[in-house]
């Protein structure tokens, strides 16, 4: 009987033993996968903060684009102001010009 | 849709293509190299002419410098005001820009009249004198520009003659144009006795048409506009060279043709001058007709693109239209460059500021161009008032004077509110404040 706990007591411990020995294995594997997973949310990490930085980026070059484009809208219709009022300048300066050759024409009457 | 792109494309081409047109013609007028010819070279006044041709002299280009006025480069070239601005449309009178080259239109078309005596175009503001023999190959042809009777009292057309010639001429002042200074505020004496004051200037040749008369004048600026009575003024340096040479009983014809053809070197001209007030509407008819004549008997392709482009621009100068005789046409294109003499013939003269002087404030302006405009018109009176600009707080002031004393600038004051309708304010010499 005692030789029966005796050997009954041998295959627990060897049982635990070997219980213990498969845990370590898995340990070392879900370590690993862990390790691979988080090297993984790094990438990931690291991506989605590239991508966020080129998102700002392009938001921003957008942004310059917009104003860029609205200032040379702004520009074009400022030249165009100018170019109205240069060519209502011109035709007022022909204008004048004129009044004062018939003046002149007159003024060379007897 | 694509047919539409192309259709866009070659209408832009097109429009690129006749821009590039107009500004190779003012790029080739500003920035072109041309043979240079002295001054005393090209012909002013005095041309000989094969008795088969109808153009005479050549068209010459000149630099401006600042200050210039077209009707001083005018008058030195022998040429009218509405010569000189009608060749050269988008060029100032009174201030031009310095620098920029203009055209001499010192190429003319003989009226189709008769080539004897005195031939006078009112269209084209200008008189022939026709001197040669009549068995001669060529004859000489003295031209000068004229002013011509306003629109109210125009020269009148036909066929007159010289009834006699008068050195230092009286002006007897008509009753219409005393009647028009009375009512101007600016009554005349009876007669005008020989003087600066004589509108008559130096020589008169009276016409047989009584009340007629081609001579000089005090107001050398308005030769080459209507601002006489109907009578044809000279300047003074034509007018005499004119006496001279005309004996009395000369034939004198004075016809309207403001469009020209004419024949020289296996070249056939076209020059349009704007019509007169009184101009018939027809003659543009005719002109074409004679065209189309000449067209087919010579079985050549007149430019017609020319042609057009010469009648709506009125431009007063010999365009060459069709090509009679291979490679001539090449020829009639070529200008010379003639260099600026520094000082032009009868350019008004700006004595030095005097502080001892009178002076009349004749303007003041914002713009620099119209002060000087003002000025240069001042200073192109007959007699001459001179004139000057001097800026003032961001402004410019048009300065008449000096005068010697206070009734000079009275005067002075008086002809430009008359003549000008300008309200002068006298200025005292500043040694008496």
């Amino acid at each position: 009987m005692r030789k029966v706990y005796w050997i009954m007591a041998m295959l627990l411990a060897a049982g635990i033993t070997l219980t213990g020995c498969a845990t370590t294995g898995d340990l070392e594997k879900v370590q690993q996968r862990e390790e691979q997973i988080n090297a993984k949310a790094d990438q990931a990490l690291q991506k989605a903060e590239d991508a966020n930085a080129a998102a700002a980026k392009a938001a921003e070059a957008a942004a310059r684009a917009e104003q860029a484009a609205r200032a040379a809208e702004e520009k074009a219709a400022k030249a165009e102001e100018e170019k109205a009022a240069m060519a209502e300048k011109a035709a007022k300066d022909e204008e004048r010009a004129k009044k004062a050759d018939v003046v002149f024409e007159k003024s060379m009457r007897k | 849709m694509c047919r539409n792109i192309f259709s866009i494309t070659v209408l832009l081409l097109f429009i690129l293509y006749l821009h590039g047109c107009a500004v190779v013609n003012h790029a080739r007028l500003q920035y072109g190299q041309f043979p240079i010819q002295s001054e005393d070279k090209i012909g002013k006044n005095r041309f000989s002419v094969l008795k088969e041709d109808d153009v005479l002299g050549r068209l010459a280009v000149i630099r401006l410098k600042k200050g210039d006025t077209l009707p001083d480069v005018a008058r030195h070239f022998g040429l009218g005001i509405k010569e000189i601005s009608a060749a050269n449309p988008d060029v100032d009178v009174w201030v031009p820009d310095g620098g920029r080259r203009i055209i001499l239109p010192l190429s003319f078309t003989l009226p189709d009249a008769p080539r004897r005596g005195i031939v006078i175009n009112l269209a084209a503001m200008r008189l022939f004198q026709f001197r040669g023999k009549g068995n001669s190959v060529s004859l000489t042809v003295w031209t000068y520009p004229v002013g011509i009777g306003s629109e109210e009292r125009p020269t009148p057309l036909g066929e007159t003659c010289v009834r006699r010639k008068i050195r230092r001429p009286t002006w007897h002042v008509p009753a219409s144009i005393a009647d028009d200074h009375r009512k101007k505020g600016d009554p005349l004496p009876d007669k005008v006795p020989p003087g600066p004051l004589n509108p008559l200037g130096e020589y008169a040749l009276y016409l047989d048409k009584p009340g007629y008369l081609i001579h000089g004048t005090n107001k050398p600026a308005s030769i080459g506009l209507k601002a006489t009575n109907g009578c044809m003024r000279l300047y003074p340096e034509n007018v005499k060279k004119l006496y001279e040479n005309t004996p009395v009983k000369t034939p004198v014809f004075i016809v309207n043709q403001p469009y020209l053809i004419g024949r020289r070197g296996g070249v056939l001209y076209l020059e349009v001058h704007p019509a007169l007030e009184n101009s018939n509407a027809g003659e543009l008819e005719k002109t074409f007709a004679r065209l189309r004549k000449i067209e087919k008997r010579w079985n050549r392709e007149i430019d017609w693109r020319k042609v057009e482009k010469a009648v709506a621009e009125a431009r007063g100068i010999p365009v060459p239209v069709l090509e009679l005789r291979e490679g001539s046409m090449k020829e009639a294109a070529e200008l010379v460059e003639i260099k600026h003499p520094g000082k032009f013939h009868g350019e008004p003269e700006v004595p030095e500021l005097n502080m001892d002087a009178w002076y009349v404030l004749a303007a003041k302006e914002r713009e620099e161009v119209d002060a000087l405009r003002t000025a240069a018109m001042i200073n192109h009176q007959g007699p001459p008032i001179p004139a000057r600009v001097l800026p003032s707080g961001g402004g410019y002031r048009v300065l008449a004077g000096p005068f010697k004393n206070v009734s000079e600038a009275e005067n002075a004051a008086r002809r430009l509110k008359v003549d000008l309708g300008i309200d002068g304010v006298l200025i005292e010499p500043a040694g008496n404040e």
